[in-house]
């Protein structure tokens, strides 16, 4: 924890330590406002409706003056309360640290450490977009609720921020001051021109040498949004936003075939068959009512997922993976090169015709959210093989295989073991007798890849330097046919690689081989700041 | 370097540490790796562990033979039988239980080991460890026993040791802090 700690003091002050804090944007109540006025109403109308009935009656025609009241009084609640909240809320950004102070009652100061930044995201909810905000997140690797959320800046300085952060987090230090950045650890790198023909104007401070990947010069992007004259915690000039590349989109088509396509719409036909029949054979329309609340929860379902899929679009820059989707609520996540902790390629039955195929990441800080429709987990929501393909190479440029398509295609629909898979042997149908076929595990020089799954069909890629713990299991029946089970433990998310029933003696060596193999990776594996070379 | 089925394949990072040549397949007992010498936990453990199973079940089974002993109803041995089935069974299984657990301190990783009917063996590397939780209740504490938890970034890394005897409780957390450190990788 470097960088000197603010005194608390009840109400802070700008500027009275060096940190540089800063407000959100003003008009961050009357977005967040809205929330509480509702929530406000909402309760109301759900508990006290009784209550607001028999006033109703008592009160006869000057109802509506009450109904006025009450909604002025819930605005002034929810607005005056988003406006002390505001005045509470500063941030502040370091070389090492983004401080985040909130709290009315409660104060809470939170630090997320920059080298252990694992995405950003702008996150723009329809009235923030209509009015040009956004919300800057930034996970850490803390589980749900660690997230520190800058809600709202001006979408040109989120933006901006977001390349701020990114550019620190990378280990290419700024030098917000020469104070600070003398006390900055030095770094061993030649001072190389921006494309722009500028160079760094601190001394202390260094530019980038290598860029992984594509050799874009990560100055050459065009600095987006000038910076505020007031707020400016940097002396020297926005950082450059990383350029980008596109590398695949999903088409608004596709995205809404894929859904009507899914799980869920099979449930909702039938659910309207059995309606159907009930109504014929009973006579009776009341017994459809009764459907109305798994309908509607479907229909939700289904129109959040098109919602947050809607506009998805991939592109790669050196700062790492950038996804941008979402019809109402749009979001830009970010998620720099190393933080994907596993890849899962999945086809449910009805994707097999178009030979569709879904495409989710395990990333530590987005963890497993209690909400099931998430999007922030999801590479590619619907994709051809070839899409799918591209989703796997942007977190694994290198599969470490001479013949990544073939090992891919086997892995997606292969059963047997040719290509060098280690598949569940044919005893083991006894305890999986639809989808022995597909067990199946084999490792590259970069990854483990698993795959299972007879009727959706599922891929595993785990990159070798990203394991945490690995584990064989072994039951009263596995051990009669000589099988065990092999898995790896990844950080929480939609991903868990596993692979059931190998022979025990196979499965025992692959854990012998996999620790080691995960040892000497990490051993090599690149800095936590990826621009960063040690 | 091999992968399970044979083929060859070249070391990932040759600069780095080698890998000590293992077989692709393991002729050993798949639980029992070659060269590791697994440590025993305390056996006061078991003790702990009947404790508060008989407890659980001395309850019930006092409750209906009293019952059975005290009011015309036969039926009341039934379940008091069936309880005391059940406390002869922990007391038959959990000694072997606590027999079966074991972990052995590798050079780069912790290795633990559980069960006899479902067995179950987990590899934590030290560099993975995100922290180490060392706890005792009141009865392990009056048996001179605690458990120590690794957890790494992973919710699902299962890796705790029961009925570590207190002195051997604290030197693993310290070494296992320290070895966590020395090979210390983000995540």
């Amino acid at each position: 924890m470097t960088g000197p700690l603010p005194a608390p003091a009840p109400v802070p002050v700008p500027g009275e330590d060096d940190l540089g804090w800063r407000r959100m944007h003003p008009v961050t109540p009357a977005v967040k406002g809205w929330k509480v006025l509702v929530a406000v109403i909402a309760v109301i109308a759900w508990n006290a409706a009784d209550e607001v009935r028999d006033l109703a009656e008592l009160l006869g025609a000057r109802v509506w003056l009450f109904v006025a009241g009450a909604i002025v009084l819930a605005a002034l609640i929810g607005f005056g309360y988003s406006a002390v909240a505001w005045r509470m809320t500063r941030f502040a950004v370091t070389d090492e640290a983004v401080h985040l102070r909130t709290g009315v009652l409660f104060r809470q100061q939170r630090q997320a450490r920059l080298d252990r930044l694992q995405a950003v995201d702008v996150v723009q909810p329809l009235l923030a977009r209509v009015l040009g905000l956004a919300e800057l997140r930034l996970e850490v690797a803390g589980g749900a609720g660690s997230a520190v959320s800058l809600a709202f800046l001006r979408e040109s300085e989120a933006e901006q921020l977001r390349a701020e952060l990114l550019a620190r987090a990378a280990g290419v230090h700024r030098g917000r001051r020469p104070a600070a950045a003398a006390g900055a650890p030095a770094v061993v790198a030649e001072p190389v021109p921006a494309a722009d023909g500028s160079v760094p104007a601190t001394g202390a401070a260094t530019e980038p040498v290598a860029v992984p990947g594509e050799g874009v010069p990560v100055g050459a992007g065009a600095p987006a949004g000038a910076p505020g004259a007031d707020d400016g915690p940097w002396d020297d000039g926005p950082a450059p936003v990383a350029p980008e590349r596109p590398v695949y989109e999903v088409p608004v088509g596709r995205l809404l075939v894929s859904t009507l396509r899914s799980a869920a719409t099979v449930w909702l036909v039938l659910l309207l068959v059995v309606l159907a029949v009930v109504v014929v054979t009973t006579g009776e329309l009341g017994s459809a009512f009764a459907v109305l609340p798994p309908l509607l929860g479907m229909a939700s379902y289904t129109w959040t997922r098109f919602n947050r899929g809607a506009n998805f679009r991939a592109a790669i820059s050196p700062d790492g993976i950038r996804l941008r989707h979402g019809l109402t609520e749009s979001r830009a996540q970010t998620v720099p090169p190393g933080r994907v902790q596993a890849v899962q390629l999945t086809q449910g039955l009805l994707w097999r015709g178009p030979d569709w195929w879904r495409v989710e990441i395990n990333v530590a800080g987005y963890g497993s959210a209690t909400d099931q429709n998430q999007t922030e987990n999801v590479l590619l929501p619907v994709g051809t093989r070839e899409d799918a393909l591209l989703a796997l190479w942007l977190v694994l440029p290198d599969l470490g295989t001479d013949d990544p398509r073939a090992l891919v295609d086997a892995g997606l629909t292969g059963r047997e073991e040719d290509g060098g898979w280690a598949v569940a042997p044919r005893r083991s149908r006894w305890l999986d007798p639809v989808g022995w076929r597909r067990h199946g595990v084999t490792v590259t020089d970069r990854a483990l890849v698993l795959r299972s799954g007879v009727l959706v069909r599922r891929l595993v890629v785990v990159p070798h330097e990203r394991t945490q713990s690995l584990t064989l299991a072994q039951g009263p029946l596995q051990r009669r046919l000589g099988l065990a089970s092999f898995q790896l433990q990844s950080t929480p998310g939609p991903v868990t690689p596993a692979v059931q029933h190998l022979d025990e003696r196979v499965a025992a060596g692959l854990m012998d081989e996999q620790a080691t193999r995960a040892r000497t990776a990490r051993a090599g594996a690149g800095p936590e700041q990826w621009m960063r070379r040690a | 370097m091999t992968t399970p089925d044979g083929d060859a394949v070249a070391p990932p990072q040759p600069d780095a540490v080698p890998a000590p040549a293992t077989a692709p397949v393991r002729e050993s007992e798949p639980f029992e790796p070659a060269g590791v010498a697994w440590t025993p936990v305390s056996p006061r453990l078991a003790t702990a562990r009947l404790v508060v199973g008989l407890i659980w079940l001395g309850v019930p089974l006092l409750g209906f033979a009293l019952a059975a002993v005290l009011s015309p109803i036969v039926w009341f041995w039934i379940p008091a039988g069936v309880f005391a089935l059940l406390a002869l069974w922990t007391a038959w299984l959990v000694p072997r239980q606590v027999r079966a657990l074991g972990y052995a301190e590798r050079a780069d990783d912790l290795l633990l080991r559980k069960g006899i009917l479902f067995r179950s063996m987990v590899v934590v590397p030290y560099g993975r460890m995100q922290y180490v939780d060392v706890s005792a209740g009141p009865l392990a504490r009056k048996l001179g026993i605690a458990s120590v938890q690794l957890h790494t970034a992973s919710p699902g890394t299962d890796a705790s040791i029961d009925g570590l005897p207190t002195a051997e409780a604290a030197r693993l957390r310290d070494q296992l802090a320290s070895r966590g450190e020395a090979r210390l990788a983000g995540l």
